[in-house]
């Protein structure tokens, strides 16, 4: 095979993608002005170039050819890259000498309404992918053998489950929990929506399974002071109360810190008014009740439920936007509760917009049937609460009546908090993963990648990532135990090769480049007497930010060298005809 | 300013079959009224339930100005009995206003 990029046999490939791309780009056009380009030996276009037809076709013109390189001008990498890098890998080519254009989200989707220009545009952007792939040379996968064990913060509900499902699986778990127990937010909040399972049975069962699983062991009052290394190796310290430190090897991260309820400001819906509850405050005393609803010693006959508070708020210093999910199942939940207690109890519920989604909507329905009165709020106007010689006094305008003005006389008034995000803000400064504007950490696509962050390696799950209910919570950490247990069974990890490499003769050490890096990814190293920058592949993302800072041009990304970049200008900027 | 009492509520639900808490005020019935009580059902009703005694013998010429065509009730997604709250409704005032 060629490496000499002036000799280079170069496979054109351009996708008709059904009418998608030729119905506004003249792909048989864009073949004959390609067909003439320097390194082109072989050029043709294809109906559909992922169909199984085609890419034999494409395996036979590589093989035929001697191809050293190929170009496929069709759709969004997002959606074929590997697809025609395994073709390419079946021919016998090396994947990093093929080089995807997308010429159907750039130049047909874009360009409906000129189909002269969005031809232009597909032969100039070929053109750059065919300068690209003539300076190509082949890569190899990064393989890193990887730790059979993983790190779990949080021992709540997602961390203990999670720990249990990797522990099942014969990975080590090391679980580190902030506070004396495991357990988490279920812990005393009695029974629990939908099925009505006590909380701290339910903390307590998984505990245990946990703390007696030989793979597992539990840090409490401990919390991780240190990670270094990346994806497959990972150090981390722990300090923990009164203890010597605990310093341990994994091969993958799991974030499950959860939430803190939201606590009301004194004076915010009446909260600091004795009889003024949050709704766990709330949950944690019908828990220990036998018979009726009793507080502080008196029988409670009436009870209000204020919803939205510390969730869906527009404007103030630390505002919670968000719906906190939870909440409103939770609310009517726990009237159900309260309406088995004392079916005489009356019940009434000031709410913006009830969502009790999917399967929850029955908690609704269970609460009308028991009695409950659901009254709406304007978010503009919001009810009042305030002390009375009679006791607690509400007052809401009720939209539904349009508006009519009404006081409620209560015993009780149970504020619905929401969630807001646990307390992580020094990890995310240790695991540099980042948190979204609600203070949450974020993931890196809600559908497609749910549980896994921008680190290779560590992922997130619970309310660690944003408001959830329980069951929602404890999906997530298996999805994230899947994750993880998918890299590390293994035993090693193949990482794109398109990550930056610092040129031994000409790096000086300088040390510019270290602090451009957003992912921690380099290190003074020595070879052969020198002091250079060693760029750790695996924790390098190829991002491209260290380029620049380097003086002396020393660092390159592969597959997307400054010789391969100037070469794809150049081939842009040709005229296009 | 008026101030809630389910006891009412309470009184007329045990008095007779009267179903309104199901109603989620989409308005469905309120557009299809021929006779256009604007208050009927969907506001009436939750005076009723909110115990708003006043509210409701205010209104007593929208209670009697019903047809009981059910054209309302046909259409109500939630099955809100509607004609037959209307009639409970009559019933109560009947006994309890005009002594009958
Ligand atoms: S900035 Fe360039 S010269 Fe300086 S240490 Fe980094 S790679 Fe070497
Ligand atoms: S149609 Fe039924 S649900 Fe809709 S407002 Fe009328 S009574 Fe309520």
């Amino acid at each position: 095979m060629n490496t000499d990029a002036e000799n280079k046999k170069i496979g054109v490939f351009i996708c008709h993608c059904g009418g998608n791309i030729s119905d506004y780009v003249d792909v048989e056009k864009v073949r004959d002005v390609i067909k003439d380009e320097k390194g082109v030996v072989f050029a043709k276009t294809n109906m559909f170039s992922c169909s199984d037809a085609a890419q034999q076709e494409m395996i036979r013109a590589i093989k035929e050819n001697g191809l050293d390189g190929i170009v496929i001008a069709s759709c969004s990498p997002r959606l074929h890259l590997q697809t025609f890098r395994a073709m390419a890998e079946r021919a016998g080519l090396n994947p990093y000498r093929y080089t995807q254009v997308n010429i159907r989200e750039q130049c047909s989707w874009a360009h409906t309404h000129n189909r002269q220009a969005a031809t232009e545009k597909a032969v100039r952007l070929v053109r750059s992918g065919v300068a690209r792939t003539r300076l190509a040379i082949p890569l190899q996968e990064i393989r890193v053998d990887t730790t059979p064990g993983v790190l779990i913060i949080g021992a709540g509900a997602a961390g203990l489950r999670s720990a249990i499902a990797l522990a099942d699986m014969g990975l080590k778990v090391y679980l580190v929990e902030r506070s004396p127990e495991p357990g988490g937010f279920i812990k005393g909040l009695g029974r629990l929506f939908p099925d009505d399972r006590d909380g701290e049975e339910m903390a307590h069962s998984l505990s245990k399974a946990a703390i007696e699983h030989e793979n597992i062991t539990l840090f409490t009052e401990a919390e991780v002071v240190e990670k270094g290394g990346s994806v497959g190796n990972f150090l981390i310290k722990v300090d923990i109360k009164g203890q010597n430190p605990a310093s341990f090897n994994v091969g993958a991260i799991i974030v499950t810190i959860g939430f803190s309820p939201y606590t009301p400001k004194n004076g915010e819906f009446g909260y600091g008014i004795k009889g003024v509850i949050t709704l766990p405050e709330y949950k944690k005393l019908l828990a220990k009740q036998k018979r009726g609803v009793e507080y502080a010693g008196k029988t409670v006959r009436s009870i209000v439920y204020i919803y939205c508070v510390g969730s869906r708020q527009s404007a103030g210093d630390d505002r919670y936007t968000y719906c906190s999910r939870y909440c409103c199942a939770s609310a009517v939940h726990t009237a159900i509760l309260a309406h088995k207690l004392d079916p005489h109890i009356s019940q009434f519920h000031i709410y913006r917009d009830i969502r009790t989604y999917g399967k929850y909507e029955l908690l609704y329905t269970r609460a009308l049937e028991a009695d409950s009165l659901f009254l709406k709020y304007d978010p503009d106007e919001p009810p009042t609460v305030e002390k009375t010689n009679e006791g607690l006094l509400v007052r809401v305008k009720d939209r539904l009546t349009g508006n009519e003005e009404i006081e409620i006389g209560a015993d009780l008034v149970v504020l619905v908090t929401g969630m807001t995000p646990g307390k992580g803000g020094r990890l995310s400064g240790i695991l540099k993963i980042p948190i979204g504007k609600d203070g949450f950490f974020t993931e890196i696509h809600p559908k497609l990648r749910p549980v896994e962050t921008v680190m290779n390696g560590i992922f997130i799950a619970g309310t660690a990532q944003g408001p959830k209910t329980l069951s929602e919570s404890v999906t997530s950490s298996l999805a994230a135990a899947a994750k993880a247990a998918g890299l590390l069974l293994k035993g090693h990890v193949d990482i794109e090769p398109l990550v930056a490499k610092a040129d031994a003769d000409i790096c000086t050490w300088c040390g510019a480049c270290v602090p451009a890096c957003p992912f921690d990814a380099i290190r003074q190293v020595e070879i052969k007497d020198k002091k250079i920058a060693g760029i750790n592949p695996a924790a390098c993302k190829g991002c491209g930010a260290c380029v620049p800072a380097c003086p002396k041009r020393a660092i390159d990304i592969e597959g997307y060298t400054d010789a391969q970049i100037r070469s794809m200008i150049s081939a842009m900027a040709r005229e296009a005809k | 300013m008026q101030r809630l009492d389910i006891k009412f509520s309470k009184e007329i639900g045990s008095y007779d079959k009267f179903n309104a808490a199901q109603c989620f005020n989409c308005g469905t019935c309120t557009a299809l009224c021929p006779m256009g009580i604007n208050i009927l059902p969907r506001i009436l009703f939750r005076y009723v339930l909110m115990g708003m005694k006043d509210k409701l013998m205010e209104n007593k010429d929208a209670i009697y100005s019903c047809l009981l065509c059910r054209m309302c009730e046909d259409n109500c997604p939630e099955g809100v009995r509607i004609a037959e709250n209307i009639r409970v409704l009559r019933r109560y005032i009947g006994r309890h206003v005009y002594g009958l």
